[in-house]
């Protein structure tokens, strides 16, 4: 027998370690949204689990996606197993908090023992799972973790949904040896935001790339219960690779072109009013009771010294709210889908805002009145009232 | 009407009159008879079934080329004589009408002396024949009309409606084909009257809604298909699609593509003409054995463009056919109509207006010199003559787009 098939049959015919409830509990929790949920694929519902030195090596993966995740343990016995990941999950949190022992047995069963509790699940050969791609070694470029954040937080909203246009269903991140830009639409709204004067190691020229949406998702939670400062990000032609603490995520690259955003940025919206985002919104969250299921529409009017909110459906009958502005030019009447309007003043968190208009067939601009570190423009496509 | 392509094409040329003639194309081609005279059909020939067996069946018969301008014109002429009897008119094909009557005594007199005056008054304004049937609902009026022809009348008293259909083969049923015929035998019923020993539960455990059509319709009801809105009700088109079948069976991605073109590009045309928006795009492949699949997409927002249209169509098609295998016809169908979406596109509006424009100018050009004037590059090599078929767009009668 050749030497890797003896290894590899010791490694998929023992392992056992001994990992504290809480420990494990969070990387499960923090690994779970990639696990794919209607695959047809039955060893993707699976983590690999992969235990050495004194550590375990969590691994689940949905072939688009893929997060690696480790956490300390005592190893009693080195090797590998795979097991079901949702029922793993909820059992887990099911448990006392105490010392959890895992340990493979034969036919890929695995046996889990806490305290008086003993479970025995049934696992996939090891040999089935997908063999992930590795971190590069080289190239590899840091950015701060709360600008990142921050960045997917005022733009992944508006990735299409719709799989229709493939390029529309990631973002497109700018980086350049000096700043950051992130830019999503789905053809009827565009969201960019841009971040100067922070240095970017490893930056060279202009690097861009689309990063799909489910990993926009998941490097939000990621980033959310982080408390490193800064994430790693690499690329090779198929790769993207986010390193967040001792987690790695790594996601199938989007390849084609995203469309020519620049070109429908608005560059002569003259009719500009301020408004309190907290006030808009609740103003238009109010209306948008009464607005039409289907089209969500809403009516702006801009008239002198006021702007005038409305929403009516032949169900439910018709609503407005009035807001004080500093207008004094042309009256204008324009319609927006409500969500769109709320989606922005969610992601900006109240404050002052700025709302553009040139007139009602073309694109409203919105954003916060104070730039401060970052740039932020929100972009919306009217609708026909 | 009785044997309407036929007879019109006599009127352009007496001396088609009293020969077994077929319409629809000539005997070497593909495709179908759109018509037969009645001198043909003694020899088995009948609409729907593949020219070149036509010919074989009725080597002397004369074919001749379908019209479809012609048959609307008269289809026109046709439609004006009906709505000087009823302002209830419902033309359910290019050939075929239905009247509501009811309320029409004081005008026409009874029922029976109407139809004669229908009868008479068609006959002389556009010299031709038509049978008629008369009965409490459309169904009954449709069969008996079938019964009635050529060139007849018949009148099912109400009342006797069951009667009348209980020795009629269930194949003179409005909706039932060779396929039901089948599954009605395996049951036992061969005639009208056999259906009505079941119960309707049975039928519709069988059969299920449409079995429950079949029981009222064995009783002489209008049940279920088409037979559900009033008399002349404007229940406009559910869907809008053109189909071809090629003379000889092709796998030439570029043939392919063209004719998908040319398609997508007839069928964005009456979408403009009708005012129509839509949402599912359908893609309909014959292979040379006769294996037909259908594959449709529904897009984002509904359309009226014909590039919108082949984008569709082209990547159904690459997803489904078989690479290098032999195309015996394609189609293209538009259906789920709504409106135009209200809300603006940031990337596609641009683009989409200057489309719409274009293809607004080549509309205007097709009604003056032709459908075949003008055509987008793609769609150039997959020009076809239009087969001619009974139930054409601008029915008259049918409301027209504002």
């Amino acid at each position: 027998m050749p030497v890797e098939a003896i290894a590899s049959a010791v490694g998929t015919t023992t392992m056992e370690i001994t990992v504290s409830k809480f420990e494990l509990l969070r990387e499960l929790t923090a690994t779970q949204g990639v696990v794919e949920r209607k695959t047809t694929i039955p060893i993707l519902s699976n983590y690999l689990f992969e235990a050495a030195g004194d550590k375990l090596s969590l691994t689940a993966t949905d072939l688009d996606l893929s997060l690696r995740t480790s956490c300390a343990v005592k190893v009693k016995k080195e090797g590998s197993c795979t097991i079901p990941a949702r029922k793993l999950h909820d059992y887990v949190k099911l448990l006392p908090d105490a010392d959890i022992t895992i340990k493979l047995l034969e036919n890929h069963w695995v046996s889990i023992r806490c305290g008086r509790s003993n479970t025995k699940m049934v696992g996939m050969a090891k040999s089935n799972f997908p063999s992930l791609p590795t971190f590069p070694t080289a190239g590899v470029m840091k950015i701060p973790a709360q600008v990142l954040r921050s960045m997917i937080a005022k733009t992944g909203f508006a990735i299409a949904s719709e799989e229709s246009r493939y390029t529309l269903n990631g973002a497109l991140m700018v980086l350049k040896p000096e700043s950051i830009t992130m830019v999503a639409t789905d053809g009827h709204r565009l969201s960019h935001i841009e971040r100067a004067g922070t240095k970017f190691d490893g930056v060279s020229g202009e690097m861009k790339t689309l990063v799909p949406k489910k990993a926009m998702d998941e490097l939000k939670s990621l980033l959310d219960s982080t408390d490193a400062e800064e994430i790693e990000f690499a690329k090779d032609e198929s790769t993207l690779y986010f390193r967040i603490g001792n987690r790695l995520l790594t996601s199938r690259q989007l390849t084609g072109q995203f469309p020519n955003f620049e070109a429908v940025l608005p560059k002569d919206n003259t009719k500009s009013i301020a408004v309190h985002g907290d006030e808009l919104g609740q103003a238009i969250s109010r209306v948008a009771q009464f607005a039409d299921e289907r089209s969500r529409a809403v009516k702006m009017r801009l008239e002198k010294g006021e702007l005038k909110l409305s929403a009516s459906s032949t169900e439910m009958g018709e609503s407005e709210d009035t807001i004080e502005i500093d207008y004094q030019g042309e009256l204008l009447a324009i319609g927006f889908n409500a969500q769109y309007l709320l989606d922005f003043l969610k992601a900006t968190g109240g404050g002052e805002i700025k709302l553009e208009f040139k007139d009602s067939q073309s694109a409203g601009q919105m954003r916060p009145a104070e730039g401060e570190e970052y740039k932020y423009r929100y972009i919306v496509m009217p609708m026909r009232i | 009407m009785d044997a309407f392509f036929v007879s019109v094409e006599e009127l352009f040329d007496p001396s088609l009159k009293g020969k077994a003639v077929v319409v629809g194309g000539q005997r070497d081609e593909r495709g179908v008879v759109a018509a037969a005279s009645y001198e043909a059909r003694k020899y088995g020939v009948h609409s729907a079934m593949p020219l070149r067996t036509a010919a074989k069946l009725c080597p002397h018969a004369i074919f001749v080329d379908g019209h479809r301008h012609r048959y609307l014109e008269y289809s026109e002429k046709v439609h004006g004589v009906l709505t000087t009897f009823s302002p209830l008119v419902e033309m359910a094909s290019i050939d075929e009408a239905y009247l509501d009557m009811t309320g029409t005594e004081r005008l026409h007199g009874p029922a029976l002396s109407a139809a004669h005056r229908l009868h008479h008054k068609i006959k002389s304004e556009t010299q031709l024949n038509c049978s008629i049937g008369m009965g409490s609902s459309r169904l009954v009026a449709k069969v008996a009309s079938a019964k009635a022809k050529p060139h007849g009348i018949l009148w099912v008293i109400p009342g006797q409606e069951a009667r009348f259909l209980a020795p009629l083969d269930v194949r003179d049923i409005p909706g039932v084909g060779k396929v039901t015929e089948q599954s009605l035998l395996k049951l036992g019923i061969q005639r009208v009257g056999d259906l009505s020993r079941f119960d309707d539960e049975f039928l519709e455990e069988h059969f299920g809604k449409w079995g429950l059509a079949l029981a009222g319709k064995s009783r002489g009801e209008d049940a279920g298909g088409w037979f559900v809105n009033e008399v002349g009700a404007d229940i406009g088109a559910k869907s809008i699609s053109h189909e071809h079948t090629y003379n000889q069976d092709t796998a030439d991605v570029d043939q392919l593509e063209s004719t998908l073109m040319r398609l997508s590009e007839m069928v964005g045309r009456r979408l403009r003409e009708q005012g129509l928006h839509a949402r599912t795009i359908q893609l309909k492949l014959r292979y040379k054995d006769f294996t037909t699949i259908t594959r449709a997409h529904c897009l984002p927002a509904p359309t009226q463009l014909d590039t919108e249209i082949f984008e569709q169509i082209r990547s159904l098609f690459h997803k489904n056919w078989r690479k290098g295998a032999q195309v015996r016809l394609l189609g293209v169908h538009a259906a789920s109509f709504e409106n135009p979406n209200s809300q603006g596109n940031l990337l596609e509006d641009g683009r989409r207006k200057r489309w719409q424009q274009a293809l607004s100018a080549a509309d205007h050009l097709r009604d003056k010199f032709g459908e075949s004037s003008v055509s987008l590059a793609t769609g150039l090599g997959g020009t076809f003559r239009e087969r001619t078929h009974e139930n054409p767009v601008g029915l008259p009668g049918k409301k027209k787009p504002a």
